[in-house]
């Protein structure tokens, strides 16, 4: 008895300080602002996970609201997790109205990231979703370029 | 001994769950042992999709920073807020606006390499963030030593930028929007503070767009910071100085140029140059009003009365 209620203290005591040593930063993310290039600084990360689009459905999309100002030169980057289904593209809105996708769906042609030189401060929304509608997850990256 | 090793196991299991940093499981029945001024059933709730709406990028803890710097302003230690006294922060409120304000002058001190400098604030960050219980988001450890080392300024932007990001989704998806307010609020503040100050001795056509621009931000931080209001007379207090802020704004007009945007493509990458523009009017007396109330709520914030 004295021995299981040692090793429970054990548990109780240590355990969410293992937790707590973890790193703060999660690898795909590192990776993708990695793969941003240089010249750039971090501002946002979006974690993306989408259900596969039902038959006859529009796809899935994660929407996001995201403050752009003028002057400053923007790039969107984004990166699939490892197993993801699809392939993550990020389409730029301004009041309803798109601005710039990664992806054309006419050719079928994708980026992996998309620099917006911003002239007019405002709110955006920022549109992920997954090539063809597929299931998928990954990480859509937003820096500034210096 | 098998009925053991499995209790234990279910105990591991039960812990790892309850300790899950990164969960998205929201943690409604869980109390923190340092109780936030404001319970989540006082205040009057926003959704949750409408809080996401608001809240991403008001306020860059490096961006005022970045246009700084391109203007090539030599740094100032001098608009920075000072780090002695931050042991004396009790409350929650005191600490979460403190950890924005802090915050922003990390992102100064880091987009100017002046990472000598930041390890003061650094510590008193993780002191905020320890006593907000937000600490383990905050990499201390590497932070410091990218910051002693000068080596890599890159990785130490994205630790430090991302660590904010980290508290902030964290909070929101934890009930306590409140405190994930009050810290974009003191972000905000921080980077208003620098931005006039400069502003006022450096005539700047995009510093001044910039400050003048807030007009449009600044609504959409009051409506952050609006349901709490009426929860404490911190809350209150801040709202109103806040509001004062925003009536120095009402005759500053921001305008809008239509044109249609211009897509190429650079080296392998899309590039998008948007042709309609934004176009601030502001006054120097109305920069000056706005200036000076501005460093009159920091300074307040900063001192905790």
């Amino acid at each position: 008895m004295k021995n299981r209620l040692f090793i429970l203290t054990i548990v109780l005591v240590f355990l969410p300080l293992v937790a707590a040593g973890q790193p703060a930063t999660d690898d795909l993310v590192s990776s993708c602002v990695l793969a941003s290039g240089e010249n750039t600084t971090y501002l946002k990360d979006f974690r993306v996970q989408l259900p596969k689009a039902a038959q006859d459905a529009a796809f899935p999309v994660y929407k996001a609201n995201m403050y752009l100002m003028k002057n400053m030169k923007y790039r969107f980057s984004v990166c699939d997790a490892p197993g993801s289904g699809g392939e993550l593209f990020i389409t730029l809105f301004d009041q309803g109205k798109e601005i710039i996708s990664s992806y054309n769906s006419s050719s079928g042609k994708k980026f992996s990231s998309v620099d917006f030189i911003c002239n007019k401060t405002g709110l955006y929304t920022l549109w992920y979703s997954f090539v063809g509608g597929e299931q998928g997850s990954g990480v859509g990256v937003v820096c500034m370029i210096r | 001994m098998t009925g053991t090793i499995t209790k234990i196991a279910a105990v591991i299991l039960l812990m790892s769950f309850c300790s899950c940093r990164n969960s998205n499981v929201r943690q409604g029945g869980l109390t923190f042992p340092v109780a936030d001024s404001v319970p989540a059933g006082e205040a009057e709730k926003l959704s949750e999709e409408a809080v996401a709406d608001i809240v991403q990028n008001i306020a860059s803890p490096v961006e005022i920073a970045s246009i700084l710097q391109s203007m090539q302003v030599p740094f100032s230690a001098g608009y920075l807020a000072p780090t002695q006294g931050a042991d004396r922060l009790t409350t929650n409120f005191q600490k979460a606006v403190m950890l924005g304000i802090y915050g922003a002058d990390l992102g100064y001190l880091n987009i100017y390499g002046k990472t000598g400098n930041s390890v003061d604030v650094l510590s008193v960050i993780k002191r905020l963030a320890d006593g907000l219980r937000v600490g383990q988001y905050f990499d201390f450890e590497t932070l410091k030593r990218l910051s002693v080392s000068k080596s890599d300024l890159d990785s130490l932007l994205f630790l430090s930028v991302n660590s904010y990001n980290q508290i902030d989704r964290y909070l929101r998806d934890n009930d306590r929007g409140s405190i994930s307010a009050l810290m974009i609020t003191g972000v905000w503040i921080e980077g208003q503070y620098l931005a006039t100050q400069v502003a006022l001795s450096h005539n700047d056509e995009i510093l001044r767009d910039r400050i003048g621009e807030q007009k449009i931000i600044l609504g959409d931080l009051l409506m952050l910071l609006r349901p709490y209001r009426g929860s404490s007379e911190d809350y209150g207090s801040l709202y109103g100085m806040m509001e004062q802020i925003s009536t120095k704004y009402f005759d500053v007009k921001v305008s809008y140029r239509l044109g249609e945007p211009e897509t190429r493509e650079e080296a392998g990458r899309l590039v998008v140059v948007q042709h309609e523009e934004s176009i601030v009017e502001m006054t120097d007396a109305q920069l000056a009003e706005i200036a000076t109330l501005s460093k009159e709520v920091r300074n307040k914030l900063i001192s905790g009365n």
